[in-house]
């Protein structure tokens, strides 16, 4: 079986647009199990009530953030060492050099390209095929 | 993405009766811009591009965006008009916006030359679907036609205004997008009040 599909990614984000977006390059990537969150709360509540191998994660979301839900996953002994990609503006330089001090695994600024999905990915789980 | 900047102008305010300072910021293609200044008012041009107006009532801000989907099918070519919508909302919620709160107007998305691909229909149907997915409140707006159009927005109150261009501007409009961003041409055409 492909590296892909057997990875159970969760994407967080508020905008359903965006989620839509990030599961369909997953989808093209050979991901089959990919669940979704509304903000940092709900992410935190699934990953701890199923297993998660990745988490692609906003930063600005309401409630608990992308920042605030790595801080999370990272101090939770059972999830501590899910890998987690935090998703960045062009500006946002400072979040992630914040977000590497928490210890993110890989930034993907946005807008970008399932070609740009895959090389953050496969920079932290290896080849994906 | 970049924001606009603003610039002041002497303006006559027939609702006052007086001449005021009106300051206005002119957003161009790829710009956004929020405020919560009541003497603001934005302005763009748009011919296939669209603008979205969003603000939020209560807290008092608003902002505009003036974006154009690069013609590449499916999610490739959506991801522009994304991030520049995701731009605008987010800068809305960090000056106290509530997302359930927000109400958009979009306009835009005109055909200004035939024959070719409508790439306008296209902008224009994203940012709808956008705003359907996102559960946003479309509070109007005007979309799609075959005329350039000049926008103007108020983002405290959400008043915005619509002047048509003449269809031989709409043309000159059309023809010039791929040179520098030029003045805005004089009003023409029929007035639109939202």
């Amino acid at each position: 079986m492909p590296v892909a599909a057997s990875i159970h990614c969760l994407i967080v984000d508020d905008q359903q647009t965006i989620r839509s977006l990030v599961r369909s390059g997953l989808q093209e990537l050979g991901f089959r199990t990919t669940f979704e969150a509304n903000d940092g709360e709900e992410g935190l509540r699934q990953m701890l009530n199923r297993p998660i191998q990745l988490v692609i994660s906003d930063y600005n979301m309401p409630k608990l953030d992308g920042l605030g839900l790595l801080r999370a996953v990272r101090a939770h002994p059972p999830i501590q060492k899910t890998a987690f990609i935090m998703l960045t503006g062009r500006a946002d330089k400072d979040l992630v050099q914040r977000a590497v001090q928490f210890g993110v695994n890989n930034y993907l600024v946005k807008p970008f390209t399932v070609a740009t999905l895959r090389e953050k990915i496969e920079a932290v789980f290896g080849a994906l095929q | 993405m970049s924001q606009a900047a603003t610039a002041s102008t002497p303006a006559w305010e027939p609702d006052r009766g007086i001449a005021v300072e009106l300051r206005k910021a002119h957003v161009i293609q790829g710009e956004f811009l929020v405020s919560d200044d009541p003497e603001l008012v934005m302005t763009t041009i748009l011919g296939s591009c669209v603008a979205a107006c969003m603000r939020d009532p209560v807290a008092g801000v608003g902002g505009m965006n003036h974006f154009l989907l690069p013609g590449v099918s499916g999610s490739e070519g959506l991801r522009y008009g994304v991030q520049s919508m995701e731009l605008l909302m987010n800068a809305l919620l960090r000056r106290g916006a509530r997302r359930e709160r927000l109400e958009v107007k979009l306009f835009g998305g005109g055909r200004l030359i035939t024959g070719l691909t409508d790439v306008g229909s296209q902008n224009a149907a994203f940012a709808e679907q956008f705003v359907r997915d996102e559960g946003l409140a479309h509070a109007g707006g005007s979309l799609r036609g075959d005329r350039a159009r000049r926008i103007q927005y108020w983002p405290v109150n959400g008043r915005a205004r619509q002047v048509f261009l003449a269809a031989a501007e709409s043309k000159v409009f059309a023809a010039d997008r791929r040179r520098p961003a030029a003045p805005p041409p004089e009003d023409s055409g029929a007035l639109e009040l939202f």
